[in-house]
Order: C-alpha cells, then structure tokens, then sequence
C-alpha cells in the first residue's frame, strides 16, 4: 500500500502552513495540516491526485501530485496578505520572536501520557527537571526556573505561585496539543521573569468541519500502580459552522512510589482536571470562552520532614530510607492539596489596522499545605490564596511595505492572601503592573530581521508580619524598566538556517525573596528574605544553526551567553539557635551571575525505518562578582535513541520499538564553599535506559494507539543534584507502562 | 454583529466586574503552629527539694530572630535521687499554654530522651524508672535522676515526634522529628 506525506510552508518564512485543510479530490477527503504543516495519507494506490490546500491567512492552492510508492511532497502556500495586502489570522501565542525555540508535539505529548509536565520536558534539550522525588517536578531551562521563567497556558500567563520550589507547575498536559520552550530571556513579548525562557502550552485549535471528534487516553503504570484516564471530546455544529465546544476531563490516581528496594512513604497522588470551550469563529471576528480546573492532591514523602540539622544528617547517613513503609494509595500528612482555575476570555476581530486580540484572564490558585501535627486538627497549616487579573491587547498590524509587527499592551493584577492563623509563610500582599510592547519584523529574501521594545511598570503592596505580636507592616514597591530584543535570520536555503538574537530583560524580587520568613523542614534550614532587593537585569546573546538534509540528516546548535545582574540567590549566614537546636539561616542576596551555554541535536536516518538522534546539552554557570560558580545547577547531560518503526501490515501500522539512553554527568562545578552551604555534594553521574514497543492496530478505520514503555529498565539506583529529595532517597525505580489511545472522528465528509 | 459575538462581549465583561470586585478587608495574622518555647524540668528531692529548670528560647520561627533566650543551669546535689517530670509549654502565649497534655495523649508517637555528658563520675546523671506509653515502650515523660560526685557536665533532653524505634537513646538511634532539642549546663555539688 503507498502513502503519501505532504509538508506546507509558507514561501516566505518557510514557516508551518498550520492550521490549514487538505482536500483530495479523488478521495473526496479532507485532512488537517499537523504544526509541521504535515498530512500523512496512507491507503492509497499509485497515480495523481488533486490536492486543494486552503486555510485561514493563506491563499488557497491547487496542486497535482504523482503519487508512486512511499512519496514525500512539499507544497508551498503564501500568506494571503503577500497579494490582498490582508492580515494573517493565525491564532498561536507563540509568534516569536526570532529566538531558540523547541517544541513537544502531540504525538510526544501522548507518547508521555500520564507524566507530569516537568518530566516531558526533559526530551527537550537544555531543559531540566528540578524534584521533590518522582511526583513532583519543575521544568528548568538553561538552569533558570520558577520565579525566572513564565508559563503561558492557552494564551494565559500561569500564576500558580510558581516562585516555590516545591510548586509544581498547575497545568494538565492532556490539555496541550503542543508545548513550546522559547529558551533563552523573552521578556519584549511574554512579559518581566522571563529571564530564563518561556513555556507555551497550546491547547487545539476547534476544528472548523462539522461533527465530532475526540480521544480516549488510558495509561497505567507499574512503578506506584498508578492509572491515568483523559477523555476529550469536541463538536462543530452543522447549522451553525462558526460555533464550536470542546470538553476535556482527565483522572489520575497513583499510590506510593518504589525505589530499588524501598517503597516510599507517603508518596501518593490524585488529579481531577477538566475543562471546557465554546469557540465562535468567523473569518473576520470571533471570540473564544474557556474554563478550566485543576486540582491535586499529594503526599510529600514522610522522612523528608526533618525537625533540626542533626535528624537531617541523620537521615543523609541512612543507607535506607528512615521512614519504612509498605504499598498504599492513602494520602497523610505532610501533604499538599492544590487547586487552579482559570477563566479566559478572548475575542478577535480584524479590520483596516491589522488582527486585533483580546485576551483576558482570571486565575485563582489555592494551595493548602497540610503539615506534621502533634495533634490532628483535619486543618490545613497554610491556605495560601492567589488571585490574577491579566489582559493582553495585541494588534498584528498590516504589514508596511516589508514590515510586519505587533503592538499591544499587558495588565495584570494579583492578590495574595493566607488565611488567619496560618503558619507564616509568604506576607498578604497586592500587585499591579502595566506593560507597553513593539515588536517589527522586516523580511528580505532570505534575511528576516526583528526588533521588539517594551516598557513594564510594576506595583508591589505588602503586609507583613513583623515583630513579636507579628504586626501588620506595610510595605510599598515600584519597578519599571524596558526589555529589548534584536534578532537576526538568514536562510540561504531550505537547508540551513542561521539566527542570532540579542536581548535585555528583567523581573522584580518577588515577594519570597523580600519577605520570607520561615524553615524549610526538607532541608532544615531557615530562609530570610532581603527587603532591599534590586530588580535582576539580564543581558543575553543566542547563537542557534540548523541544518536538514531532507529526512537524512538534521542538526541544531546554539549556544548562548547571559549576564545576570543583581541576580538573587541564597547565602549562607550564621547558625540560629531554636527550641529545635541549631539551624543554619540563608538570606537571599545579590550578585552578578554570568551563564554560558550550548545545547546540540542531532538527528541521522540510518535507512528509512531507522532513526537515531542525539541531543547533549552543558550550562556553565558563574557568579562573576565572587568569581565562583553558582550553586544547584544542571549538570552536563547527553542522550541517544534510536528507533525502529515501520508499518507491518494493513492492520498493524506505525510500529516501533524504541530505545533510549541517557547520561547524566555528577556536577562538578560548585562553589568553593559548597561545604557550609550543602551536605552531602552533588550526587553521582548516572545512566538510565528507557525502553518501549508500540503500534497502531486498526479495527476498520478506527485506529487504536497502543505502546509498552519502561523507564529505568535496569532498575538502576541513582540521586540527582536537582532533587530536593536526594538527600533521602534515590530516585525510582523500574516502571512499566501500558498506554492506549483511542482517537474517534465522526467528521469525514459529513 | 452577531448574537453569538455579544453574548460573549457580555459575558466577559461580566466576569471581569464580578472577579475584580476590590477587597478592603484586614490582612490576616499568622500564628506559629504548635510552638513549644520552653522545656521545663520540674524536679522534687529529698527533704522538700522542689525546683524547676528552663529551657527557653523563642528565636527562630516566625520570623523572630531576636527572640528571648533563657537558659537554667540544673544545679543538684552528689550522689541523690529526684524525681523528674519534664514539662513542653508555649509561653509566648498568655496564660502560658502546657503542651505537655497533649503530648501525654499523644505518647505513643512522642518519647523524651535523656543524656548526660560526662555520662558516670563527677558532675554525670544517670536515668531509671522513665514512664511507658499505651504499649509499654519508653515514654520518659517522668523519669528519675541519680546525680555522680561533685562536678560540672551538660544534661540533654529531645523531645521526638513520630519515632520509628523507640528503643533507641539517641535521636539518631530513635530517628522521628526533633520537637525539641535542650542542653542545660549541669553543676553538682
């Protein structure tokens, strides 16, 4: 049976013809273009066909294609305004920005289904994972994360208290169809924080063909007997082709982890997540409701609760975990509970400017973290409360001769409470911002040249609690400042591409940073805030080459130098007595952090089943003002894979077996005084072997989407730097994991 | 303009009225949870001795670092016997909340450890007859001190939360949360 692979581009930017409908004539079917600007074909006999390309923004195309075998044919289409002189309707948040870009697509998204978002992630070269042991994790790009990245969860700035390193990231990845890691500072677009780069997570686009359409996902794994079930369901009305919903619910349930020989106390986990859309679309306006919820609930494992630095030491020397513990699904303290909605608004309308949209989002994140009690009192000890007002206006303005841009404006507004009588941990407090933004884009042959410019004003009012009687204190803070980018591409062909970008950015100190107050029982430690800490400012430069050789051969290289000045970090500061014995205090502090790096992949086609990729990545990270490096960062890392696919008949197609090895080298560069900030030192290099098997078996047309992973299949035993748990325990064992998916469309011609 | 299109404007404005609604409430006031700032041992002798030693140090949580620090040397007479019960309070509290209540209730998932530097001789106490939990393991909550022969040495009181072998004498042995950890300077003469 042949096939047939067409791949849109635009003419100009060589850029993803995304969304865009296929209709072959002789099959009387329609398909939609992947964001590669993709459509596979299979099933098909040898001969021409009539393919008539149409999606909004472009123009439409007609094209013969001779189909003789496995055929692979690349069509180009031209933006509609190259000729009408009209604007590009084309709904994606991530329209950067000349800059380092990466993206999980939905086939890798479901492919990981069932991990967290944070652990996806780390396919991506140059992002990391920073963990309190296996259930909880936070994507780190270039060794920047939390408070210095920005998430951006369908269009909306996520705002989940994001600055703790025990917060996980809110977001259901069952949700995204795709997610993006600008890497590298990105401020002029996406706002002040993102210093260390930015994640989009991109939600589908409501398909304009009648009818319904949806996916089951059903995952379970082996290693702490968790199962996973998502369900999304999406339908175009008949009657009224403009409006479109979209329902998505998905369950999580897992029980205590297991490390090589141990299970892990107090480790399980439950997620509810669902959500909903109504879309009404037309070619020139249109707006867009959405809801969703997160929700979940944790167990922190029970022997990373230390009462003072002896029992922390004590548990560091353990050959085994202190706490022992059998298989269980139940949830005790200390534990976490969190829940994330988020309503967002958006409408769009063109007219003789440009593409005006408007986004507006309301956030709410509420964190209850229930601790160690003498006496249970079925409360929780934190219930921290975090409320977001955001809107973005943007205009894709008409293009100026060759000049194409945006402009718009940011507001957001936050309010940060606990509730009364909570254990102090971050101080109420209210912010507002404003921001001003111009980003151009001049395209010239095969040059593309953008500038951005943007202006951020930002409000700080903070309560704290001071002093014996913890006393109110109010406190006020204004920042502002401009971020700027200027990035360069050259393409001489579909073969190479050459950028290089240069930008400055900046982000507050955030409220923990001024005001914290509190220990830290994972690493019994006490941390103070600074009240006179500056804004950090970033300057950075990014250097990224890529080559393909069609299918055969691709590679991508960048490498990239930031300097961060006033960069705030933790310093060790005299030993504090309390009724628990001596803790050592860390304040937050500023200095001059100066980041190199380079991330490298590469992708060989050994024959047409085979493909091997490679993908390593280093970051060195110095603090210049003391001429020393920067503790807890990423260590050198490299990974391999190699995969075997081919379809195996007319029922068994898509099938593969896949192999992937990863090392991860021991951090080497620490700083001098390692010792009296840290115990024990970075852990040892590790490797780890993952393994899977898949296939897709198709019961009629009905494809159902099966795979069988292992990860750690050598049950290796192994410690990551980046783990907060790793003073503890190692990291888990072998999991095994059975997934299906099931995609049902009930819109072909209809 | 469509219908559709409106209801969505409306809708939207709706919400961002109803969400941005401003607060004028106080901000709420943190409290300390479960803070112990003192371990008392209240010891009774022969012929009427009855006294009480503190530990108490409120530095620490809360944000406080210069809180008050109060530390009782335990002065007692060589060779002797008393009774000892030691005593977990909240004195930042007023009147003075007594935790040892609640660790009472609590006393199997709480034990009490006593250690004496130097541990025989001069200026040493030795340890016998501490009080059991429910399952008859160690609590230690009231105890019996016999004081050495004349001299100076330090006496350590844990309080551990949550042990996981109670047969244990030292934290490290007993593992669990250190609730309390007091060094009290020892004069015996």
């Amino acid at each position: 049976m042949q096939s047939l692979r067409l791949t849109l581009l635009e003419t100009h930017d060589f850029s993803a013809v995304h969304p865009a409908v296929v209709y072959v004539e002789e099959l009387k079917r329609a398909f939609e273009t992947d964001e590669k600007g993709q459509v596979s074909i299979d099933s098909l006999c040898d001969g021409r066909y009539t393919i008539h390309v149409h999606g909004a923004g472009y123009n439409d195309k007609e094209e013969t294609v001779n189909v003789l075998g496995e055929t692979s044919v690349r069509i180009k289409v031209d933006y509609e305004e190259h000729h009408l002189n009209e604007v590009v309707v084309k709904e994606e948040h991530g329209r950067t920005l000349l800059q380092s870009k990466e993206q999980l697509d939905k086939q890798h998204l479901r492919a990981a289904a069932g991990k967290s978002l944070a652990d996806m992630l780390q396919e991506l070269t140059g992002v990391t994972m920073l963990s309190n042991g296996a259930t909880l994790g936070k994507p780190v790009i270039h060794g920047m994360h939390s408070n210095r990245i920005v998430m951006l969860n369908n269009g909306v700035r996520q705002e989940d208290q994001q600055w703790g390193g025990e917060h996980a990231p809110n977001i259901d990845p069952f949700l995204a169809n795709s997610v993006s890691v600008v890497k590298g500072a990105a401020s002029v677009r996406y706002g002040t924080d993102a210093i260390g780069g930015v994640i989009l997570v991109e939600p589908p686009q409501l398909s304009a063909r009648p009818g319904w359409a949806g996916e089951l996902n059903l995952a379970g794994f082996s290693n702490n007997r968790m199962g996973v079930g998502s369900f999304v369901a999406e339908h175009t009305f008949r009657n009224i082709p403009a409006l479109a919903f979209r329902v998505h619910g998905t369950y999580k349930k897992g029980g205590t982890y297991r490390i090589p020989g141990y299970w892990v106390a107090n480790t399980g986990t439950e997620e509810r997540n669902y959500s909903a859309t109504v879309a009404y679309r037309k070619l020139h306006y249109g707006g867009e409701l959405f809801y969703s919820h997160f929700s979940t609930e944790l167990g922190i494992y029970r022997g990373a609760h230390t009462g003072n630095q002896s029992d922390l030491k004590n548990a560091i020397d353990s050959p085994y975990p202190l706490v022992a513990s059998d298989f269980s699904y139940e949830i005790n303290r200390p534990r976490q509970e969190v829940k994330h909605d988020l309503i967002k608004a958006k409408l769009y309308a063109d007219n003789r400017w440009g593409l005006w949209n408007l986004i507006y989002g309301y956030q709410r994140n509420f964190r209850q973290e229930y601790d160690v009690l003498r006496v249970e009192n079925g409360k929780a000890q934190l219930n921290l409360t975090l409320q977001t007002h955001t809107l973005n206006v943007n205009l894709a303005h008409k293009s100026v001769g060759s000049i194409q841009g945006d402009v718009g404006v940011d507001a957001i507004f936050q309010d940060n409470r606990f509730r009364d009588g909570d254990r102090l941990f971050i101080p109420t407090y209210q912010s507002a911002g404003g921001a001003l933004y111009l980003i151009e884009r001049y395209a010239r042959n095969k040059w593309v040249a953008e500038g951005g410019l943007r202006y951020d004003y930002r409000f700080y009012g903070v309560y704290n609690p001071e002093g014996n009687n913890q006393q109110n204190v109010y406190y006020e803070y204004h920042y502002n400042n401009f971020s700027g980018t200027l990035g360069f591409r050259y393409q001489p062909s579909f073969r190479w591409q050459w950028m290089i970008t240069a930008g400055t950015a900046w982000r507050a100190p955030q409220a923990n940073e001024l005001f914290a107050a509190g220990l830290h029982h994972g690493a019994a430690r006490i941390e103070l805030g600074n009240k006179s800490l500056q804004p950090e400012q970033s300057y950075s430069i990014n250097a990224e080459v890529k080559y393909s050789h069609d299918d055969k051969l691709s590679a991508d290289l960048t490498v990239y130098s930031q300097a961060i000045n006033n960069y705030i970090f933790l310093e060790p500061g005299p030993e504090l007595l309390t009724i628990r014995g001596y803790f050592k205090t860390f304040q937050y502090k500023q200095s001059d952090a100066w980041l190199n790096g380079t991330d490298l992949s590469l992708h060989y086609q050994w024959f047409s089943h085979l493909h091997s990729t490679l993908k390593a990545s280093a970051v060195l990270a110095r603090d210049r003002a003391r001429n020393d490096w920067l503790v807890l960062m990423p260590s050198d890392r490299i990974a391999l894979s190699t995969r075997y696919s081919a379809d195996l008949g007319k029922r068994w197609k898509q099938s593969f077996v896949e192999l992937n090895g990863r090392y991860v080298f021991q951090q080497t560069r620490i700083p001098k005084n390692f010792d009296e900030i840290d115990y024990p030192r970075p852990p040892a290099a590790y490797f780890l072997l993952d393994a899977s098997v898949g296939t897709s078996v198709f019961w009629g047309r009905q494809p159902f989407h099966l795979s069988l992973s292992v990860t750690n299949l050598l049950n290796e035993k192994y410690r990551d730097y980046l783990d907060a748990f790793r003073y503890f325990i190692d990291q888990p064992g072998r999991n095994i994991i059975f997934r299906v998916r099931v995609p049902f469309d009930f819109k072909n011609n209809n | 303009m469509n219908y559709q299109f409106l209801n969505a404007v409306m809708l939207t404005a709706t919400i961002a009225t109803t969400f941005s609604a401003c607060k004028k409430d106080d901000p709420p006031t943190p409290v300390e949870q479960e803070l112990i700032t003192t371990l008392r041992l209240d010891v009774s002798g022969e012929n009427g001795f009855s006294k009480s030693f503190s530990y108490k140090i409120e530095n620490g949580f809360g944000g406080g670092l210069g809180g008050i620090i109060q530390i009782d040397t335990l002065r007692l007479a060589p060779e002797l016997t008393y009774q000892v019960s030691a005593r977990v309070l909240n004195e930042k509290e007023n009147p003075v909340e007594d935790i040892t209540t609640e660790v009472i209730a609590e006393r199997d998932e709480h034990l009490f450890l006593y250690h004496s530097a130097p541990a025989t001789g001069a200026g040493s106490i030795t340890f016998s007859n501490g009080s059991t939990d429910g399952q008859s393991r160690p609590f230690n909550q009231t105890i019996i001190f016999s004081t050495g022969t004349s001299g100076t040495g330090t006496l350590t009181v844990h309080l551990i939360h949550a042990p996981s072998d109670k047969s244990g004498s030292t934290p490290g042995e007993t593992g669990g949360e250190t609730d309390v950890e007091a060094v009290f300077p020892v004069v015996i003469q």
